[in-house]
């Protein structure tokens, strides 16, 4: 059996995500002597209609992209929603806050007329998903274990518990101890507490745990004197399209 | 063998310099923000001799957070066992943090044996240090019997003004103390001071809830069905703070991770929690403890009943740590004092 064909696709998102792949260094060696890339349009002119794992960035944002991302999973064995575009709808998700034909008007002006769109969709919305790699952008380490996951047949769980977890395994001050607010406490951990590691805060990139307390985290907010709206503004960036998710839970009752 | 020794204040950080050629020394070092946190010193100015509990305890040298147990190779079918382990020395460990070594002691220690935990807690000499007063609002030693030592330590620093009185407890201890040339016997009036600062510190600790020591165990005998859990439930948001940093919670997951040539890898276990959703949940998306006050009851539980039933002993030491590091600002003081008000 030969190596797996693994292809890169991307829709509305920076492409960041692959560039992190790019960026991998000596253990891009590693990974290439494990698969063959058929088709990575940031780093190589080839193509290829023939691949057994998808990696697909970017969300679902035009009638256009819900028939391609559809041909995508008919033809691969394994979808990665690869990066929060993918996996929460991420900072596209914002479009959402507003009505579709005022953000089209803003946007494109005169020309919007010749733009469609729809809400944004994280990929799970639209096909079915086999593996996560949250994140804006995507946690390398985190990748490489989801790939080997992908490639031996075994199933990725994404930690479904907060930052502050891996944040305090790493021994960091907490940032609310410093006088800032940090969305560690509701953000689902699996980045090693990345960007608290250095210096940053948590911008709640790879969304929401399964299971937030909300009059818990309220009383965290009161209590730090921090306002509702700067917090829903945010989780905002990344977590709108969230509610389409739960949307969908409440049709199936 | 003596078994009191002087150090002069002026000597301390000749002691931890020589101390450190030789061997790794951990200790506590300030962080900001009144954080501390144990990390590798090599000399005795960087060490904070008044701290308050760090951020994790001394846990994480006897239990790492991820630890590899075993390499596999599928092809060759084999599983080899790995142990990893380093020698140090760990300066500064308040008695809260002694008490907790000793139960992950008992624990690992008790059938089935826990040989990684076991090699690596063999190579690690322990120097504990007394505090003469407490380190803030949220501990709780007095009422656990904590707040004065109580064993688990090759040497036991007292801080005596101009002074540290060092009690030699073992023969590594003894050790470290002929091998670093600058201690000196202690005198009769050093020794008396000793006594003084114990007798001020029992005017000084009393206990901190409104329950007595060995009424704790029966307080939480009945305090399954209480209301109190209730409350903790709507205040709770699972960050798992409170058990990642508790110096006996020992539960851990064992991963099985390939390495990139899908053929060899690696068993290793990490910290795990009880506060965190997954951590009861089994095959078929049950969990058995979905709701966060049940979480909480269980981590309660776990220090002050469980462990008694089994080990005779009370798992919390009274560190405070939970409460610090809370996000919801949960205090186990508030908590014991909330159950004893719901019997009353």
């Amino acid at each position: 059996m030969g190596k797996p064909k693994v292809a890169f696709f991307d829709f509305s998102c920076c492409e960041g995500c692959q560039l992190q792949v790019a960026n991998f260094g000596e253990t891009l060696l590693d990974i290439l002597g494990l698969i063959d890339v058929v088709m990575f349009r940031e780093v190589m002119s080839e193509k290829s209609d023939v691949y057994d794992v998808a990696i697909v960035e970017g969300s679902i944002t035009t009638t256009h992209d819900v028939e391609r991302i559809k041909k995508i999973r008919a033809t691969a064995k394994v979808l990665i929603a690869y990066g929060s575009c993918a996996t929460i709808g991420g900072i596209n998700g914002m479009k959402n806050n507003f009505d579709l034909e005022d953000i089209k008007q803003y946007v494109y002006k005169h020309d919007a007329k010749y733009f469609e769109t729809i809400p944004t969709h994280p990929l799970h919305q639209i096909v079915k998903v086999d593996y996560f790699v949250h994140g804006c952008p995507v946690y390398q380490p985190e990748f490489v274990k989801v790939l080997k996951c992908a490639l031996a047949g075994l199933s990725y769980v994404v930690p479904d518990y907060a930052v502050c977890v891996e944040c305090r395994f790493n021994e960091n001050v907490c940032m609310y101890d410093k006088g800032i607010s940090c969305l560690g406490p509701i953000t689902r951990a699996g980045c090693n507490s990345w960007c608290i590691n250095n210096g940053n805060i948590c911008y709640g990139c790879r969304g929401m745990v399964s299971n937030p307390a909300k009059n818990g985290q309220m009383d965290i907010l009161k209590k730090h004197n921090i306002s509702l709206d700067w917090v829903e503004n945010k989780m905002n960036m990344y977590n709108k399209p969230r509610e389409l998710d739960i949307n969908e839970q409440k049709h199936k009752g | 063998m003596q078994q009191f020794v002087v150090l002069k204040k002026e000597n301390f950080d000749a002691f931890i310099s020589s101390l450190a050629q030789t061997e790794k020394v951990v200790a506590p070092v300030s962080r900001g923000y009144n954080n501390f946190s144990f990390q590798e010193v090599v000399s005795g100015k960087e060490i904070s001799l008044k701290y308050i509990p760090t951020i994790l305890p001394p846990k994480k040298y006897f239990l790492p957070t991820r630890e590899t147990l075993t390499a596999y190779n599928k092809r060759e079918n084999a599983l080899n066992a790995i142990l990893e382990y380093e020698k140090m020395v760990i300066f500064g460990v308040h008695t809260c943090d002694l008490a907790g070594i000793q139960c992950l002691n008992m624990v690992f220690a008790d059938k089935p044996k826990d040989i990684n935990y076991i090699i690596r807690k063999n190579k690690i000499a322990i120097i504990g240090l007394e505090c003469n007063d407490y380190c803030d609002e949220y501990a709780s030693c007095c009422v656990v019997e904590n707040h004065l030592p109580n064993g688990g330590y090759d040497l036991f620093f007292t801080d005596l003004g101009d002074v540290f009185i060092v009690h030699i407890n073992t023969l590594l201890g003894e050790e470290i103390v002929s091998k670093a040339a600058v201690f000196k016997p202690a005198d009769a009036k050093t020794l008396k001071l000793l006594e003084s600062l114990r007798q001020m510190k029992r005017s000084i600790f009393k206990d901190e809830v409104n329950v007595k020591h060995e009424n704790l165990k029966i307080l939480f005998d009945s305090a399954f069905e209480s209301k109190v859990w209730e409350d903790l439930h709507k205040r709770c948001v699972a960050c798992g703070n409170c058990t990642n940093v508790c110096p006996t919670c020992y539960c851990f997951d064992i991963i099985d991770e390939p390495n990139l040539d899908l053929n060899t890898g690696v068993r290793y276990r990490n910290w795990d929690s009880c506060q965190n959703e997954p951590f009861a949940k089994v095959a078929g998306n049950e969990n058995f403890r979905k709701e966060r006050s049940q979480r909480q009851r269980h981590r309660y539980m776990r220090k002050f009943k469980y462990p008694v039933d089994k080990y005779s002993r009370y798992f919390c030491t009274g560190c405070g740590r939970c409460s610090r590091t809370c996000m919801a600002k949960i205090k186990l003081k508030e908590t014991i004092n909330d159950l004893a008000k719901e019997t009353k």
